[in-house]
């Protein structure tokens, strides 16, 4: 109990804990809320580009009230500098993009490596006069929040927010469709200048508490770990906002257990929390991704399955086909549902081809033939001819094997003597073809017959002991075996 | 706001980017509920020409009238629906946040969509049959089922005009036919649709006019007379032989 205590209860009562817990919480909320529009737009590099280039503006405040005014360490004039530093540092950016044929990711490493260069020379040169840390603005201190810092950083929050939250319509479709927003009358580029300096307030705000560089991650890490968890931006930025506090919350804890420095600690935390997402979301998490593909079944099984039914000519049951297929019990299983819900097999414990079914194992039977007999024609030796073609018959795109049946002079046997069936690469088969085919809707692909049918008509097949007719528009038309041998048909899809 | 027969007008336009203008002295009618093509090579000014249809582009000179009055006055009338590589298809949005995105011109930016727009919505999503899947997110669909997304947001914006942009750019034949049937679909509700498109070998059979575009108009009318081989090998020039085969059919 102690030991709880002292891990958990203890840090609360320190005045310096609570203070930053609630400036932390602040800022990483707006953070995250507001990173999340950040990555939809892929703009990740510019908040980092930001927070460097404040420093310009920092000491560049700092200078001026203190050789103006003599006033020391002004905080609202550096906080002002370095918002002017970061819009300059956006502006010259896009300029330089703009104007020259140097890229937009090249002008942004130009732009704030410079000014923060600029920045870091300024301070080093004036610094007599500016009693800037350089560590503490790279690192920042979270658990040295000064009380101005948190005023700011609250009204800072709630500006940002309040736009975000007003306009949030509007932030949604210039992010998704820029194009569609501009035609229906929204003004694309002023609400992207308005985000811009969104950010900048709050990449400024939140740079006293865990420094320059990791405050792109506090923007930009608990936004992504609430993508990997929703698929709507609405819920995606409540718990980007969660997440932001938890990173506070336990990076504090953290910081306070392993006595290292906040924001390190905070950063530490966002990104192990983000990790543990990545493992285990259930949708776009790795695990799932893995089970998923761990349960997906191969085709070939599923090809496999169909060929061993049609061999068989009569209904089946779950147990005949394993003797055939082989695989794992659970992924037959798999299997069979998805062939059922996929209308190639009807029943239940007992299973029978479907019309579709058995013109897809038709269509396996043509493959396996035809690259039966080009094995044959390669000199695959006769007795590793079933085996090689039981293979690559899975390579079975009715154009590719056309092709090849092509290429040999479509021949119409395989080298056992077994016919090759005529299913054509649109999904269209001979009548002939399909073993016991009779009282059928089908639509015409091709014929050759003077009796008032033509390629398009949907008509009804009988096949008797009398021979075979088609039924179109109620009246009955006997057919010729020469005129059968002509038709190609489809089923209606 | 129907004021005048036609849909689009667009007169004697011109548009540059620099020394050689993008668009030159361009003039055509487009009638309601027409099903219009706009074809050319690459370059030749086919996007400009819809910029300029949305009213974003500054034009030099000429007029772009949409039912009778200025395109700037317009705004939402025309609805435009984008080409499928420029979509981030990962965006965390479902198919009805996409539709509901239609009803955004027409809603205050303080107010929430109401039972009323929620209901245009909801009809124009089973006016494309995608009812069942309001709740999807966009990247989770085939991609005639995403066109038809775009096409119930463009409905719901109540526009009478859609323009499409390359709908027909990588998609498969099933996509390409499932996509033929929603323009069907509204062309039969009367709606204007322009359509930019690349591929000529599908270009006569797919439309009823086309537009024969290369920085000027070359040829505006139904497929037989644009296609015409002087005309498509002075537009293609270099390219000659596959429109030889196109034009023997």
């Amino acid at each position: 109990m102690d030991t709880l205590y002292t891990l958990f209860i203890d840090p609360l009562t320190k005045i310096y804990f609570l203070k930053a817990l609630a400036g932390g919480s602040i800022v990483a909320v707006v953070c995250a809320v507001t990173g999340c529009l950040v990555i939809l737009q892929r703009m990740a590099f510019l908040g980092d580009a930001l927070s460097h280039a404040m420093i310009a503006g920092v000491g560049a405040g700092y200078l001026f009230m203190k050789l103006v005014f003599g006033v020391e360490a002004a905080a609202g004039a550096m906080l002002v500098g370095s918002l002017i530093s970061a819009f300059i540092t956006v502006f010259m950016i896009g300029f330089v993009a703009k104007v020259s044929r140097i890229k937009e990711d090249a002008s942004i490493g130009i732009m704030y490596t410079g000014v923060f260069a600029a920045g870091v020379v300024l301070v080093s040169v004036f610094g007599k006069y500016i009693h800037i840390d350089l560590m503490h603005f790279i690192m920042g201190d979270i658990l040295g929040i000064s009380d101005f810092d948190m005023v700011v950083s609250a009204i800072v929050a709630a500006a940002v927010l309040s736009v975000i939250i007003l306009f949030f319509r509007y932030f949604k479709i210039t992010s998704f469709d820029p194009v569609m927003a501009a035609s229906i009358g929204i003004p694309v580029l002023l609400f992207k200048y308005v985000f811009t300096g969104c950010v900048s307030l709050i990449v400024v705000s939140a740079v006293s508490m865990v420094g320059v560089i990791l405050v792109v991650g506090l923007l930009i890490t608990p936004a992504a770990t609430a993508y990997l968890l929703t698929d709507r931006l609405e819920k995606m930025m409540a718990l980007a906002a969660l997440f932001g506090f938890t990173s506070i919350l336990g990076g504090l804890y953290l910081s306070v257990w392993l006595n290292s420095a906040g924001g390190g600690a905070v950063m530490l935390f966002a990104t192990l929390q983000f990790l543990a997402v990545l493992i285990f979301a259930p949708r776009y998490g790795l695990l799932a991704d893995w089970q998923r593909r761990r349960n997906m079944v191969p085709q070939t099984v599923i090809e496999d399955i169909i060929a061993s039914m049609y061999k068989s000519a009569k209904p089946v049951s779950e147990g005949d086909v394993a003797k055939y297929v082989q695989t794992k019990p659970k992924m037959l299983r798999n299997a069979m549902k998805s062939l059922t819900e996929e209308g190639l097999i009807s029943g239940s414990d007992i299973y029978e081809l479907t019309d579709r079914g058995r013109t897809e194992a038709m269509r396996l039977k043509k493959a396996h033939r035809v690259w039966e007999t080009y094995l044959h024609y390669m000199g695959v030796p006769d007795s590793e001819l079933h085996k090689k073609a039981h293979i690559l018959e899975h390579y079975n795109d009715l154009e590719s094997i056309d092709y090849i049946h092509g290429k040999m002079g479509y021949p119409e046997t395989d080298p056992h003597g077994a016919k090759i069936p005529p299913v054509y690469s649109d999904g269209s088969f001979c009548l002939t073809a399909v073993y016991g085919f009779s009282d059928k809707d089908v639509e015409i692909v091709s014929v050759e017959t003077d009796k008032g049918l033509e390629a398009g008509d949907v008509v009804r097949i009988t096949h008797t002991d009398g021979g075979w007719s088609a039924e179109k528009d109620g009246k009955r038309i006997p057919l010729t075996e020469a005129e059968v041998e002509s038709m190609t048909v489809r089923f209606l899809s | 706001m129907v004021s005048s027969d036609y849909a689009i007008q667009v007169r004697n336009l011109t548009v540059s980017y620099g020394p050689k203008p993008a668009l030159l002295d361009v003039s055509f009618m487009i009638q309601k509920g027409e099903l219009v093509g706009i074809i050319g090579p690459n370059g030749a000014g086919k996007s400009t020409l819809m910029k300029a249809m949305l009213g974003f582009v500054k034009r030099d000179i000429g007029d772009v009238l949409v039912f009778g009055k200025p395109v700037e006055q317009c705004r939402g009338a025309i609805a435009y629906v984008p080409q499928r590589g420029t979509v981030d298809w990962d965006f965390p949005v479902t198919v009805a946040d996409v539709a509901m995105m239609g009803r955004y011109g027409h809603l205050k930016w303080w107010y929430n969509p109401s039972k009323k727009d929620t209901e245009i919505v909801d009809r124009c999503l089973e006016m494309v049959r995608m009812s069942d899947f309001k709740k999807r997110q966009i990247g989770q669909l085939s991609g005639g089922q995403q066109q038809r997304v775009f096409m119930a947001r463009a409905l719901a914006q109540g526009a009478q005009i859609l323009l499409l942009d390359e709908p027909f750019a990588g998609v498969d034949a099933a996509t390409e036919s499932a996509i033929l049937d929603v323009l069907a679909e509204a062309k039969k509700a009367g709606i204007t649709l322009v359509v930019v498109h690349h591929d000529l070998a599908t270009a006569s059979e797919y439309f009823d006019k086309l537009l024969l575009v290369k920085q000027r108009l070359y040829a505006a009318g139904p497929p037989s007379l644009v296609f015409r081989q002087e005309l498509l090998s002075e537009v293609y020039e270099g390219r000659l032989k596959v429109f030889t085969d196109l034009l023997k059919g």
